[in-house]
C-alpha cells in the first residue's frame, strides 16, 4: 500500500466513524425484549425517524458500561435503584414535563418515589415481580405449595424436587427472598440477618439445580426444571412458550404470601444523550395508554399506565403477580441500593455461599 | 532482546492495562460503581492495602482460586491425553491429507463460541439421549441417576471441548518436524512401538506438549462463561469472582485485585513453561 491509499483509507475511516448528526436516530439502550416491536413502527412512522436499540441483560451491565464512560445513549431503562445510582453518579439529564403531558396517564402510586423524588429524571414504563414460577402439573403431582418461599429455602419441601430447582443467580434477588422468607424487608441491612439468610441459602443449596438467570425459561419450557425462583415476565414467557409447544403442562406464577421484590423499569435520558428532544417525544409516545399495553400484551409486564388498562388482555390483568390486588401490593418492595461497605460484606457471603460444597 | 513492534505491542496492549489494573487495586470503590476519587474530600490521597488484605483474612478467596486450578490442570490433562494421538494422526497422514484435517480441527471456531456452549446444554440435557443412556447405565448397577448438566462435568467436558484445538495445533506443528529415520534406527535396534514412543517420540515433543499445556491452561483458568452457563450451584471460578466485582458488587478495586493475582499466576506458569522447554530442549539437543 503507497503513502496515498494509506492518508485515503485513514481519512475514510474518519468519515465513516463522524457522528451522523444530520441522521433522525434515537439511541434506545433497552432490555432485550422490552419494547413491543409495533410500537416502535409506530413511533417511527410519528416522529420520521429510526429508533436503534441496544441491549442489556441486568442493572449491572447498565451501570457499568455506563460508569466505564459509554455514550450516545438517548434512552435508556433502568430499574429504580438504578436509576438512583445514576442520578447520584451525576450521569442523567433532567426531564422537561412540559414535553410530556402524558405523564398525566401514570399511577400516582408509582410517582415522587424516594429513588427520584418529584421524578426530576425518571418516568415509569413498566414493572415486574421477582416471585415462584412453576409447572403446574409436577407441583400438584409432589403436593406442594406454591404461595411461599418455603418451597424454595426449605429442605423439608426441596427434597422431593432435588435438582429440578433453579434460582436466580443474583446475590441482591436471592438474599431479597430469603430476608421475606424470615419475616424481614428485603431492605434490611442488619449484618445479624444477613447471616441467617445465608445459612437458609446455604441449606437449601444443594436441592437446587443451579443458580440461574439466563436460561431457566428455556429449562422450565422443555419440563427439565419445575420449580423457579425468577422473573414474571420470564415465567409469563416461559407459559406461553410452553403453550406455544402443546406441552402437557403450564408455567404458572406463584406470588409468595410473605411478599416479593417489585422491580420499577424508568425511562431516563443520558447526560450528553444526542436527540434530548426525540427522547422526550419518545417518552411522551410510550405514555400513550396503547403504546403502553402493547409491551404488556406481549411480554406480561406490570403496567403503571392507568390509561393502558382497557387495553391490555383480560387475562393478563387477572394474574396477581403482574397486577397485584392491595393487600399483595402492601407487601411488595423495591430495592434499595447498597453502600459500599455493605456490597463488599454481601459479596463475600455470596462467594462463600457459591464456593462451599 | 525484544526488537520494537513486539515490544511496542507488549507495552499497549500487556504493560499498560496491567499497570492500570495495579493503580486500581489500590484505590477505594466508587460508591456508584468505577473508583474513588484519588484524592478525597479532605484532601488526603486515598491509597490502601484493603483488597489484598481481603485475600488473606477471607480465605474462600483463596479457595475458588484452588478450584479453578484444579478444573484448569484437569481440562489440560484430559487434552493431553486426547490431543496427543489426534496430534500424531495428522503429522503422520499423509501430507495431501494434512490441511483438510487441520481445517477440521479448527472449524469450531467458525461458530460463536457461546453457541456452541448452548449447544452443550441440548446435549447434556435430563431428557436428551446422553443423559437417558447414562442413567439407563447406572440404573442397571443400581445407582441413583445423576443429572449432567448443571455439573462440574458439564463444566470439564465444555472446557476440553473449547480447548482442544490449542492443545493439538502445537502439538501437530512439533511432531510433523520429528525425523521418521530416528524411529526406523531404533527400531533396528530392537526398540519396540512403546519404546520408540517413549524414549524418543515423546521427549522430542515436548516443546509442543508445553506450549499446548500453556495454551489450555491459562484461558481455562480465568474462563466464566461456561461455569456461568453449564455450571451448577458449587461451580464458581475465579473468573466468574472478577465478574462479580465489575457488574454486581461494583467493585473495581478488589476485582483488580483479584485479577492482578490471577495474571501473575498465568505469567508465573508461561514463565515455568517456557524455562522447562528450554531446558528439555537443550537437553536433548545434548
Amino acid at each position: 500500500m503507497n503513502g496515498k491509499t494509506f492518508a485515503l483509507l485513514v481519512a475514510a475511516s474518519f468519515a465513516l466513524a463522524a457522528p451522523a448528526y444530520a441522521k433522525d436516530e434515537l439511541h434506545l439502550y433497552n432490555w432485550n425484549n422490552y419494547i413491543a416491536p409495533e410500537t416502535i413502527k409506530r413511533f417511527e412512522n410519528t416522529c420520521h425517524c429510526e429508533v436503534i436499540q441496544t441491549y442489556y441483560s441486568d442493572n449491572d451491565e447498565l451501570l457499568a458500561k455506563v460508569a466505564a464512560g459509554a455514550k450516545g445513549y438517548d434512552v435508556m431503562v433502568p430499574t429504580s435503584n438504578a436509576v438512583q445510582t445514576l442520578i447520584r453518579g451525576g450521569q442523567l439529564m433532567a426531564i422537561d414535563k412540559t414535553a410530556i403531558p402524558n405523564l398525566k396517564n401514570i399511577d400516582a402510586a408509582y410517582l415522587n418515589t424516594a429513588f427520584d423524588p418529584g421524578n426530576r429524571y425518571s418516568v415509569p414504563y413498566a414493572m415486574s415481580t421477582t416471585i415462584i414460577g412453576y409447572n403446574d402439573v409436577k407441583m400438584k403431582e409432589l403436593g406442594l405449595p406454591t404461595d411461599t418461599w418455603a418451597v424454595i429455602f426449605d429442605p423439608k419441601y426441596l427434597v422431593k424436587v432435588k435438582g429440578r430447582v433453579t434460582v436466580l443467580d443474583s446475590a441482591n434477588e436471592l438474599f431479597a427472598a430469603a430476608l421475606k422468607y424470615l419475616g424481614y424487608s428485603a431492605n434490611d441491612v442488619d449484618p445479624k440477618h444477613w447471616n441467617e439468610a445465608a445459612t437458609v441459602i446455604r441449606k437449601a443449596k444443594p436441592y437446587w439445580a443451579a443458580f440461574n438467570a439466563s436460561s431457566y425459561i428455556k429449562e422450565l419450557t422443555v419440563g427439565n426444571v419445575w420449580l423457579v425462583h425468577g422473573y414474571s415476565n420470564d415465567i409469563f414467557q416461559a407459559n406461553q412458550d410452553a403453550e406455544a409447544a402443546h406441552r402437557p403442562f403450564h408455567i404458572l406464577q406463584g406470588m409468595p404470601k410473605e411478599g416479593a421484590v417489585l422491580a420499577v423499569d424508568n425511562m431516563v435520558i443520558q447526560k450528553g444523550a444526542p436527540r434530548p428532544d426525540l427522547a422526550l417525544k419518545f417518552i411522551n409516545f410510550v405514555l400513550v395508554g396503547r403504546n403502553s399495553a402493547d409491551l404488556t400484551n406481549l411480554i406480561g409486564s406490570g403496567n403503571p399506565n392507568l390509561d393502558a388498562m382497557k387495553y391490555i388482555k383480560p387475562e393478563i390483568l387477572k394474574l396477581p403477580a403482574v397486577f397485584p390486588p392491595k393487600d399483595i401490593q402492601a407487601k411488595l418492595e423495591q430495592l434499595k441500593d447498597l453502600t459500599v461497605a455493605q456490597r463488599r460484606l454481601r459479596n463475600k457471603l455470596w462467594t462463600e455461599i457459591k464456593a462451599a460444597k | 532482546m525484544v526488537s520494537g513492534p513486539p515490544l511496542a505491542f507488549l507495552l499497549v496492549f500487556f504493560a499498560a492495562p496491567t499497570l492500570i489494573m495495579v493503580l486500581a487495586s489500590f484505590r477505594s470503590p466508587g460508591e456508584f460503581g468505577g473508583l474513588a476519587p484519588l484524592v478525597d474530600a479532605s484532601g488526603r490521597i486515598d491509597l490502601n492495602v484493603d483488597g489484598y488484605a481481603r485475600l488473606v483474612t477471607e480465605p474462600v478467596f483463596a479457595q475458588v482460586f484452588v478450584k479453578s486450578a484444579g478444573y484448569a490442570a484437569l481440562t489440560t490433562l484430559v487434552c493431553l491425553l486426547l490431543g496427543y494421538p489426534l496430534a500424531t494422526l495428522i503429522a503422520r497422514s499423509a501430507k495431501k491429507h494434512r490441511d483438510l484435517l487441520l481445517l477440521l480441527v479448527i472449524l469450531p471456531f467458525w461458530s460463536n463460541f457461546l453457541i456452541r456452549i448452548y449447544a452443550w446444554m441440548i446435549i447434556l440435557g435430563p431428557n436428551a439421549a446422553l443423559a437417558r443412556l447414562v442413567n439407563r447405565a447406572l440404573a442397571a448397577f443400581g445407582a441413583d441417576p445423576v443429572p449432567l448438566l448443571f455439573s462440574a462435568f458439564a463444566v470439564l467436558v465444555c472446557l476440553v471441548y473449547v480447548s482442544l484445538p490449542f492443545m493439538v495445533l502445537p502439538l501437530y506443528a512439533n511432531l510433523e518436524k520429528h525425523d521418521r529415520t530416528l524411529l526406523d534406527a531404533a527400531q533396528d535396534l530392537g526398540a519396540n512401538a512403546w519404546q520408540r514412543f517413549w524414549r524418543i517420540t515423546f521427549p522430542l515433543s515436548l516443546p509442543g506438549v508445553y506450549a499446548g499445556a500453556a495454551l489450555v491452561f491459562i484461558p481455562a483458568l480465568g474462563v466464566f462463561a461456561i461455569p456461568d452457563i453449564l455450571g451448577g450451584p458449587d461451580d464458581t471460578l475465579i473468573g466468574n469472582l472478577i465478574k462479580q466485582q465489575f457488574l454486581e458488587t461494583r467493585d473495581w478495586p478488589f476485582g483488580s485485585v483479584l485479577s492482578i493475582v490471577l495474571t501473575a499466576a498465568a505469567l508465573a506458569l508461561a514463565g515455568g513453561a517456557t524455562w522447562v522447554a528450554r531446558r528439555s530442549g537443550g537437553a536433548s539437543r545434548a
